[in-house]
């Protein structure tokens, strides 16, 4: 008999020696929340910037995608929940030293900002839309006025929804492949990329599409930094942190991993942009799909390898 | 290498004699760095287990050849060859947009022939390719190149079994081309 089990007091099913809780809808939602960070952030930049006009597809039409990509990751986490009818108890809750407070309140902002910008445009996206209430008309020149002020918050809210999705599972200490300070600005700089990404899919403006492309290249570039990174920390850290690190260096998730999300979804993206930015004639929804498919797969493949992840034994 | 061919209606491809030369370098680099031979045909095997294992695992199972590459913890797919074939794939996109080829899509065949006929006699050989790379244990780069390349015999008489047969029914299937 293995007493030392029973003393440790950590054999706890679907939590030691490794998490089983977490399935689909988890990484889907980090995916949907980082992709409508980046939408939301880049709608808001061109707006403070005064370029709204310039950049159609980015201020006005892939904001459409942000309310929906939030309310079907939102829809992923409640179907998470073991206890679905107490989810409104994260709304009677305010923690500062917990990521999940900080995020049900973000969301808890942005879902309807993102909401409000959007139906702020519906008149110019669709010339036959009508409020058909006074008051809906009255609120929608308020905004209108206040467009700039709004982007701001906007731009704030977005920063916070897209490091939180990293920042969710940094802060679990028990698992070492999550538990790094990266974790935040890796999964914020992801996210925009796929924003980016998703805006590109939508422009019918080749001028707007190169500027899209410029800027995802520089987000590409700072993701495949900020991984090497990662794993340089990884493997100058504890014995469980490199043990973290080998499950990517030679382990179940190599393949997975450089292949998927380093290759298809970041290197051979950047070259197709580049050469697309040299003149080359590229399927322009090529590369996009493909950083789409890395972003979420990156989602998966950091959620399922990180409940593997383990101090013990 | 030039970006203007992207406006031309008239594809480039590489040298032959230049691409042969790299094609054995690729060969070299590739028992460098993976320790094995290049090859294409598993791939496609992988494929074809894992479909047949998804739509009807009873009979998969029971196949005696399908049966080899099927596992509980190991998806067939999970192979080098099917990642190779997908880095052929997108080194042939890489190719077709630096060489200019991506503009459309097209089926190029001979004047004498239409699309219909050459896609057509395309399938039928690649069919033919397939049943014909399980017979001789791989195909043109899995038996034919790597087998030279490490000096098989088996692998020269796959080549020339290969270039001779194709010499000599090309008599026949000359008007799908000239």
């Amino acid at each position: 008999m293995k007493e030392e089990l029973f003393v440790s007091g950590r054999d706890i099913p679907n939590i030691d020696p490794y998490l089983n809780i977490w399935h689909w809808q988890i990484p889907l939602y980090l995916f949907l929340g980082g992709l409508a960070a980046g939408i939301l952030f880049f709608a808001g930049f061109y707006t403070v910037r005064g370029k709204a006009d310039k950049m159609q597809a980015t201020v006005k039409w892939a904001p459409l995608l942000a309310p929906i990509a939030l309310v079907l990751g939102l829809g992923a986490l409640f179907w998470d929940l073991k206890h679905k009818l107490f989810f409104w108890q994260l709304y009677t809750t305010v923690r500062l030293d917990s990521p999940m407070s900080w995020g049900a309140w973000t969301l808890m902002i942005i879902t309807p900002i993102s909401l409000i910008w959007v139906a702020s445009y519906m008149k110019e996206m669709f010339p036959w839309w009508d409020w058909k209430f006074d008051f809906l008309n009255k609120a929608e020149a308020w905004v209108i006025k206040n467009r700039v002020g709004i982007a701001w918050v906007m731009m704030v809210y977005a920063v916070i929804l897209g490091v939180y999705t990293g920042i969710l599972l940094s802060a679990f200490n028990a698992r070492p492949l999550w538990n790094t300070s990266i974790l935040g600005p890796l999964f914020l700089v992801s996210g925009f990329s796929t924003g980016l990404a998703a805006t590109i899919l939508l422009s019918k403006d080749p001028k707007e599409r190169k500027r899209l492309s410029q800027i995802d290249l520089i987000f590409i570039v700072i993701e495949l930094f900020l991984i090497v990174h990662l794993f340089m920390g990884f493997l100058a850290g504890s014995q469980t942190a490199i043990e973290a690190a080998h499950l990517f260096l030679g382990g179940p998730f190599t393949v997975t991993f450089w292949v998927f999300v380093v290759m298809l979804g970041l290197v051979f993206p950047a070259v197709l942009e580049t050469l697309e930015l040299l003149g080359f004639h590229v399927p322009k929804w090529l590369p996009a799909v493909l950083i789409l498919f890395g972003g979420l797969m990156f989602r998966f493949i950091m959620v399922e390898a990180g409940q593997i992840t383990r101090y013990l034994y | 290498m030039n970006k203007h061919h992207s406006k031309n209606s008239e594809p480039k491809y590489i040298n032959p004699y230049l691409g042969g030369v790299l094609l054995g370098l690729l060969v070299l680099v590739t028992v460098l760095i993976t320790g094995r031979g290049l090859g294409a045909s598993g791939a496609i095997k992988s494929t074809v287990v894992t479909t047949a294992h998804v739509f009807t695992p009873e009979q998969a199972k029971s196949n005696a050849y399908m049966n080899k590459f099927i596992s509980d913890d190991h998806s067939p797919m999970y192979t080098w060859l099917v990642f190779e074939t997908l880095g052929i794939f997108l080194g042939g996109l890489l190719s077709g947009i630096v060489f200019g080829r991506v503009k459309k899509l097209r089926t190029e065949h001979s004047p004498k022939i239409t699309s219909k006929t050459r896609l057509i006699f395309a399938l039928i050989g690649g069919m033919l390719f397939g049943i014909g790379s399980q017979f001789g244990r791989g195909c043109t780069s899995g038996a034919a190149l790597s087998g030279t390349a490490t000096f098989a015999l088996g692998g020269a008489v796959v080549m020339f079994a290969i270039f001779g047969t194709g010499y000599a029914a090309a008599y026949f299937f000359r008007k799908l081309w000239i």
